[in-house]
């Protein structure tokens, strides 16, 4: 199976895991009523609550209030299944259930003098004989010290007691099994990059997962972390930052992978964006929203650039991101929320394996270049245009001169054992190449005989280049070079240096033997050359070559 | 007789002079030798050669389009190469011999001696004339070629479309290169072995061949019985 089929079936487990999700209530909840004072009676369930309040004022120094709310139980629980109560709400508080105290949450009105006592959420049982269906009341004694503007009940649940202590149990259990897949591939991912430092986008991944672990953590450590309203603010702001960091490394991550125009100035402005949804003064569910909801608009810009621009990766990319804007209408906020960032996820982490391909491909085709290289310095001495011409000329020299002819035959040996130290390396001192160069004007006198002379002028004997390169400059000099009228050809090698480079110049003073030098397309050796200083020094070198009124000239600069 | 050496290494122009001295001896006029392209074709134009020997890899230029210019000349050319591989690519232009380096002078009388004599010589299989029209070089394919008439120092060709082409060489050279499909049927003829369709005997011990596009051709008195007995 191939990745991408992998990736579609991911996606639609996920999806039908999400929407199977939802349940029927056994409750229906009325209005809440609230009033400022401290009567034992008002928990009773058929007080005449008509002057209460909907909306009360905040009330200051944690003075005692009360909250009555109808609630309407529709289905008689099963015996010896007693129905619980889940409350979170800010401040300390004493719970009636139809005028029967059946728990407390720290101590209301006391909180002044007291420690803090409680916790944000919390789970009380109701007695079966107050479940029957049919209406109950609901009556909270709080007090509110610390948030004085934040009355009310943010959420409460009824259902069996039992199912609601395991529900979030297990909902939190699978969230951390999650957040530990998470957690290692933060460490592989950052151990990735760690080893190849120049894999920004593995950090970025890998800081991406961490977030989220981070982000799973806060969210639902409330299940088993009893967290004091108070604290409460705290835990929000950690996954606000959390949300910011994730909605802006996201599209970031996919603007690496789909680069579009302006791209830093964009990212800027959209980080401006979130940075001041962040820092607004909105509750934080809106803030959360509006980061979730500018993070997918501007990913889905994104990788619809890279849709339309036909880049590798960018249709599956869009289609986790639709999914997980599609799961976000039907399903509560917190949920989809960590799906569709799984989702995203995925998506990134798909994205990352086509790079890693890209890199494993473009590993064996550099291995692959080098072999070749290696082998196109070792046939420049065997090619039949050196070797035959040398071959013939040799005899020649044996035949009518043998003298001369050993030592042809002593020049031709040292090139070849130059040669051949050189010849499974990527860069040799600057002096070896020198070496190889002489021995190969001395050959080629024997051979053309014409007066070749080398010079070299600011050589550096610490620097290093790649073998061979000016050796073929100095062949392309000789083959498309005639003698100056005294049958001499002169070669030069300048070296310079300054801060921002190293600069090579190879001059050739002789005539132009062809005028097609001049043509479009590279030769092998010009091809050499560049493939070398790739090889070794990536972009940061600069080749030239043209002719010029003495001959010849090249430059290589290389960068640092 | 007339020889242009075209090399660029001079220690080998030495040796293909040297030994080409030695090997003709009297019947060398002249001899030039040349290291670059562009000079060697200016010096073909105008002077009149016997043979050219040539090397075809000339200070990085491409050989081959000096040897086109040079096939479609009158005279012979013989490639003295480095590259074996170029071998047969250049006897399907029509050259003369193929003379690999390193080479001894045996090799190389071996293939003078080939274009002196105007015996025909077992060669490789040649693919084109080149002849010179309008300042330019055309390849004409063999097969296209039915036969070929001698007229004085150069020759016509007739082709399988009905146009007829001049070569500058003579019938002699072309009976040296074509010696694989061709055949002398007169003094004045080259023909096609695979064209001809019948041999008629006329009174008066007049020979003729009829190629298969119905043209006849005299064969010579000579000629007839090794001709009769190739053709069955």
């Amino acid at each position: 199976m191939n990745l991408k089929s992998l990736a579609y079936i991911l996606l639609i487990g996920t999806m039908l895991l999400v929407t199977s999700c939802s349940q029927n209530p056994v409750y229906k909840q009325y209005e809440t009523v609230f009033q400022l004072g401290d009567q034992q009676e008002w928990a009773a369930k058929d007080l005449n609550a008509e002057h209460w309040t909907k909306h009360i004022k905040p009330i200051p120094d944690g003075q005692v209030f009360w909250s009555r709310t109808t609630i309407e139980i529709l289905k008689t629980p099963k015996a010896l299944h007693p129905y619980g109560l889940m409350l979170q709400l800010y401040g300390e508080y004493e719970v009636f259930w139809d005028g029967v105290l059946i728990g407390e949450n720290g101590n209301p009105g006391q909180e002044a003098t007291r420690d803090p006592e409680g916790k944000m959420w919390a789970t009380f049982s109701i007695p079966t004989d107050l479940t029957e269906a049919g209406e109950h009341v609901l009556a909270l004694r709080s007090s509110l010290y610390h948030f004085p503007d934040h009355i009310g009940i943010e959420e409460m649940k009824i259902d069996e007691y039992n199912e609601l202590q395991t529900q979030r149990l297990i909902e939190a259990s699978y969230m951390h099994l999650l957040a530990g897949a998470f957690l290692i591939a933060t460490f592989y991912f950052l151990f990735l990059f760690v080893s190849d430092k120049k894999e920004f986008a593995t950090l970025i991944f890998s800081i991406s997962c961490f977030l989220l672990f981070a982000l799973i953590l806060a969210e639902f450590s409330k299940v088993y972390i009893a967290i004091h309203y108070s604290l409460h603010v705290i835990r929000l702001k950690i996954i606000g930052a959390l949300m910011l960091g994730i909605s802006f490394l996201i599209p970031y991550y996919f603007s690496r992978r789909f680069p579009f125009p302006k791209r830093k100035l964009l990212l800027t402005i959209y980080a401006g964006i979130l940075l001041y949804f962040f820092l607004s003064k909105h509750v934080f569910e809106l803030k959360a929203n509006n980061m979730i909801l500018s993070m997918w608009i501007f990913s889905i810009a994104v990788v619809v650039f890279g849709v339309y621009k036909k880049i590798k990766g960018a249709r599956l990319v869009l289609l986790s991101l639709l999914l997980s804007v599609s799961i976000g209408f039907f399903t509560p906020f917190d949920k989809s929320l960590f799906v569709g960032f799984c989702l995203i996820l995925l998506g990134m982490f798909y994205l990352l394996s086509l790079r890693i391909k890209e890199q494993r491909l473009a590993y064996e085709t550099s291995l692959l270049q080098s072999t070749r290289l290696r082998l196109e310095l070792l046939k420049k001495n065997i090619q039949p245009h050196f070797l035959m011409n040398t071959l013939t000329s040799l005899i020649d020299w044996i035949e009518e001169s043998p003298k001369k002819g050993v030592l042809f035959i002593e020049a031709l040996a040292k090139e070849f054992d130059l040669l051949n130290q050189i010849e499974n390396k990527t860069l040799i001192p600057i002096e070896q190449e020198i070496a190889l160069c002489r021995t190969h004007l001395e050959i080629m006198e024997y051979r053309k005989e014409i007066k070749y002379s080398w010079q070299d002028e600011g050589i550096d004997g610490s620097q290093k280049i790649p073998p061979g390169i000016f050796h073929t400059l100095l062949e392309n000099g000789i083959t498309h070079s005639l003698p100056l009228n005294d049958n001499s050809i002169q070669f030069k090698l300048i070296f310079e240096e300054n801060s921002k480079y190293t600069c090579y110049t190879f001059l050739t003073f002789a005539k132009r033997a062809s005028q097609a030098i001049t043509a479009k397309e590279d030769g092998t050796g010009i091809k050499y050359i560049k493939a070398r200083l790739t090889e070794s020094f990536q972009e940061q070198w600069a080749f030239t070559s043209r002719p010029v009124s003495h001959g010849w000239k090249n430059t290589i600069k290389i960068y640092f | 007789m007339h020889i242009l050496i075209v090399e660029d290494e001079s220690r080998i122009a030495k040796r293909i002079e040297r030994m080409t001295r030695d090997i003709l001896g009297d019947t060398l006029h002249s001899l030039k030798y040349i290291n670059t392209l562009h000079e060697a074709l200016l010096f073909i134009e105008n002077n009149p050669l016997d043979l050219v020997l040539l090397d075809l890899n000339l200070n990085g230029d491409n050989g081959f389009d000096l040897l086109a210019t040079a096939v479609s000349k009158s005279f012979h050319t013989i490639v003295i190469s480095a590259y074996k591989d170029q071998a047969i690519t250049a006897f399907e232009y029509g050259v003369l011999d193929f003379v690999s380096k390193p080479f001894n002078r045996e090799r190389l009388e071996q293939a003078l001696l080939r274009s002196i004599s105007n015996e025909k010589i077992e060669t490789h299989e040649i693919k084109f004339l080149a002849i010179k029209k309008r300042q330019r070089i055309q390849l004409i394919p063999i097969e296209d070629i039915l036969y070929i008439k001698g007229a004085g120092t150069y020759t016509e060709l007739f082709l399988r479309n009905g146009n007829k082409e001049l070569h500058d060489k003579s019938l002699e050279k072309l009976a040296q290169l074509l010696s694989h499909t061709f055949e002398r049927f007169h003094k004045s003829y080259l023909v096609k072995m695979s064209e001809v369709q019948e041999i008629i005997v006329q009174s008066g011990s007049k020979y003729l061949a009829e190629l298969k596009n119905g043209k006849r051709i005299p064969i010579g008195r000579t000629r007839y019985k090794d001709i009769r007995a190739k053709w069955v």
